[in-house]
């Protein structure tokens, strides 16, 4: 028990030799206590006691002894495991100190060669192996897996990369698809390409199932795109037969008109307005369906008939009132189309505005062309509406697709104005209602009958017309004839020379006013008309035809041989005097004129146009309606509609003789 | 399909007469002489304006409704409306007739030139 107590000085270095003084204290101590217990004790019982104090010496002295021996002991193996630690903990350093550098130099080498590529085996050749076996083995292990995540990152980057691209290369498809492809081919398709031959022409994407998508809205589309196409093609067919059938049928009703009395009359104005508003009706699908209008004009149209052949066709025509004052006449391509326009804008302004109040159009002249105003004092357009409004007639929404339900007609007139390049705008009318103000282009505008003297142009025309309609080479050169010179034409014969069939009338009546001077200057004047007739085959032989015997009895100057006045049909008396009045004066003014150029070096065809020339300017100058010089045809046709006329309205009377 | 091209006028006869057909009293007979009383002006109906232009002489009825190409009822119609503003003077066939009589040398003419027909 007193081995702790012994061990315990031991810890330090100086404690070695108390280690000895302190048992030989001891046992100095124990010796001098025995030495006094003996001498202290009674006398006869010193020999024990001495003997028992030696006998407790002697057994503490081996203790001490024993305790001392092993106290040494102990105190070297003390010593001999305090080497040990010291050492231990020596190789403990090196061994981190390695370790360290395995970590921070071994270690990432070898990432950074496992990185480059480099196989595991070379790479531990490479790499100075650690000198602990277990560290060569953690190397290895280290090594090898890092060689595998090497190899899997790559591997990993590689298809990530491929991928990217797939998926570049795949949006760059869809992009140009959608952005060159598909329009291309929609366009394709549009203008009437057959489907196969479309896919074969376009760009196809790489991707397979884009290539599948794509062939199949392809496909589809055209499909759509044909149904469209038939269907809309089909309606327009179907709507020109119902459309030429309208034609004919107005064209009856006017025959009829003229036949029938005035008990029917009435009747036949109705059934004509049902089937203007059928005729309007039809021509509005026709043209949404890509087809034609039913009508066609071959000459210029005088502003008062395209307003009221715009508002016949309306069903409140007579709640429009019509402020035309002008004499302008629009072109007569365009004629139709101006007519639909304005007929769908009046119809607009009848419709949205109150039954009783009027819708009013106004024409009048500007330096831009012609503007035409629609003016209602209905409800007050809303901004939205009028915005609607404005971007229909605006012609941009070309498509049947835009069409609002049954609101055909502005869409119609979007068209319309597209075509002919007029320009239709809304705005609210001083009347409260709605204003609609379509500009005519000078383009679409021939200018008419310019003096107030030939008001007869328009109007003659119609009745001369009809003789010429057989033909095909006439409309051209009468429309160019009508803008610029037919009211001349008409007021003074014979400088209508642009006109072929006119010609052959003018140089007819000359010739026949001339027949006085003798058989010679009329053969030349008829020579020159069959010189003219070739030049108009077709209308030409016609005109002799027409033309009232030039014989029984009178003259060329428009008297009987005997002075007798000669009355054409549609003239009174007293023109017909006022006429060979004239006639004579201007007759002698022109042999005089003839007598004063003898020696002109015109050759004998133009001789005899000559004075007709000149008899036609002198003539012109009082030119006044009574004393308008009338073709033979226009006399025909007059007296074929006066013929008409009288029998329509006097039935039971007798016919009077025709020729 | 041969496209029909259209030579007369387009616009129909209810819109000349306003959608009137029939004529109130008929005081025109078919050859009652018609006179103008002025000069067409320039905001008048075109038919008005021919209507006057062709009476400035006595002109017929039926020779007015041949002229304009018209049926009569629609001339009718319209020289009402010209009467009813009082530009026009219906005129009684013999006034205008009578006015100088030809000799008989003139009218055996007449009678030879009607053989000769």
């Amino acid at each position: 028990m007193t081995q702790p107590a012994d061990r315990r000085p031991d810890r330090t270095s100086n404690t070695r030799r108390t280690a000895y003084t302190l048992p030989v204290c001891l046992l100095a101590l124990a010796a001098v206590a025995g030495a006094a217990v003996t001498a202290l004790a009674p006398v006869d019982a010193r020999g024990w006691a001495g003997a028992a104090a030696a006998g407790g010496w002697v057994l503490l002295a081996v203790a001490v002894c024993v305790g001392t021996v092993k106290a040494n002991g102990l105190r070297a193996r003390t010593a001999e495991a305090e080497d040990e630690l010291l050492r231990t903990r020596a190789q403990l350093d090196s061994r981190t100190a390695e370790d360290m550098g395995l970590a921070q130099v071994t270690l990432p080498a070898v990432a950074r060669l496992a990185r480059e590529g480099v196989a595991p085996d070379e790479v531990l050749r490479q790499t100075r192996p650690p000198a602990l076996p277990s560290q060569r083995e953690l190397l290895r292990v280290c090594v090898t897996a890092l060689a595998d995540a090497e190899q899997r990152a790559v591997a990993a980057a590689a298809a990530g990369r491929s991928a990217a691209d797939d998926v570049a290369r795949m949006s760059d498809d869809v992009r140009r698809l959608a952005g060159e492809t598909l329009p291309s081919v929609v366009d394709k398709l549009r203008g009437g390409a057959s489907v196969d031959r479309v896919l074969a022409g376009m760009h196809w994407p790489q991707d397979p199932a884009l290539r599948d998508l794509t062939e199949a809205a392809v496909r589809e589309l055209a499909l759509s795109e044909r149904r469209a196409a038939a269907a809309q093609a089909a309606s327009a067919k179907a709507l020109s037969r119902v459309q030429a059938k309208s034609v004919s049928m107005l064209a009856d009703l006017r025959d009829m008109q003229d036949r029938h009395g005035e008990d029917v009359f009435g009747d036949l104005l109705a059934i004509d307005h049902s089937t203007s508003q059928l005729g309007l009706m039809t021509d509005r699908l026709a043209l949404l369906m890509g087809g034609r209008s039913s009508r066609a004009w071959n000459k210029p149209i005088v502003m008062e008939s395209i307003l009221r052949g715009a508002v016949g066709r309306i069903a409140a025509y007579q709640r429009v009132r019509l402020h035309c004052s002008t004499r302008v006449a629009v072109v007569g391509f365009a004629a139709e189309g101006v007519m639909h326009l304005l007929a769908e804008l009046t119809d607009n302004a009848a419709n949205f505005s109150p039954p009783t109040d009027e819708v009013h159009v106004y024409v009048e002249e500007s330096r831009t062309g012609v503007v035409i105003t629609i003016e209602d004092s209905g409800l007050r357009m809303s901004e939205a509406a009028l915005r609607r409004a404005e971007e229909s007639v605006s012609g941009q929404m070309t498509d049947l697709a835009l069409l609002q339900g049954t609101r055909l007609g502005l869409a119609v007139v979007g068209r319309l104005a597209v075509k002919y390049g007029m320009n239709v705008s809304y705005r609210p009318s001083a009347r409260g209602g709605t204003g609609v103000v379509v500009l005519l282009p000078p383009q679409l505008i021939a200018q008419q009958a310019q003096a107030e003297s030939a008001p007869a142009a328009t109007p003659v025309t119609t009745a001369a017309a009809p003789a010429l309609s057989g033909t095909d080479a006439v409309p051209a050169p009468r429309r160019s004839g009508d803008t610029r010179t037919a009211p001349a034409a008409h007021a003074t014969p014979a400088e209508g020379t642009e006109i072929p069939g006119h010609v052959a009338f003018e140089e007819h009546s000359t010739g026949r006013e001339r027949t006085a001077d003798g058989p010679d200057a009329h053969d030349q004047v008829a020579g020159h008309a069959r010189h003219s007739a070739t030049r108009s085959p077709q209308d030409s032989p016609g005109a002799p035809g027409t033309q009232p015997p030039a014989g029984g009895g009178t003259d060329g100057r428009g008297a009987t041989l005997g002075g007798l006045p000669v009355r054409r049909p549609g003239r009174t008396m007293a023109a017909a005097h006022a006429e060979l009045q004239e006639r004579q004066a201007a007759h002698a003014r022109d042999r005089e004129n003839t007598t004063r150029t003898p020696g002109t070096p015109g050759p004998a065809p133009a001789d005899a146009s000559g004075p007709a020339g000149t008899e036609g300017t002198a003539g012109p100058e009082g030119t006044a309606p009574g004393r308008r010089q009338r073709t033979p045809r226009d006399i025909g046709a007059g007296f074929g509609a006066f013929h008409r006329a009288s029998r329509a309205a006097d039935e039971s009377e007798p016919p009077p003789r025709a020729e | 399909m041969r496209r029909p091209v259209d030579v007369g006028a387009p616009d129909r006869l209810y819109t000349v007469t306003g959608g009137r057909s029939r004529s109130d009293g008929s005081s025109f007979d078919l050859v009652t002489l018609i006179v103008a009383e002025c000069e067409p002006s320039v905001g008048q109906q075109s038919e008005h304006r021919r209507i006057l232009e062709l009476c400035r002489h006595p002109t017929a009825v039926v020779e007015i409704a041949a002229e304009l190409s018209l049926p009569i009822t629609v001339v009718r119609i319209l020289l009402e409306d010209l009467q009813a503003t009082g530009r026009i003077v219906p005129r009684h066939p013999r006034v205008a007739a009578s006015a100088t009589l030809p000799d008989t040398a003139l009218l055996t003419e007449v009678l030879h030139g009607l053989r000769n027909l």
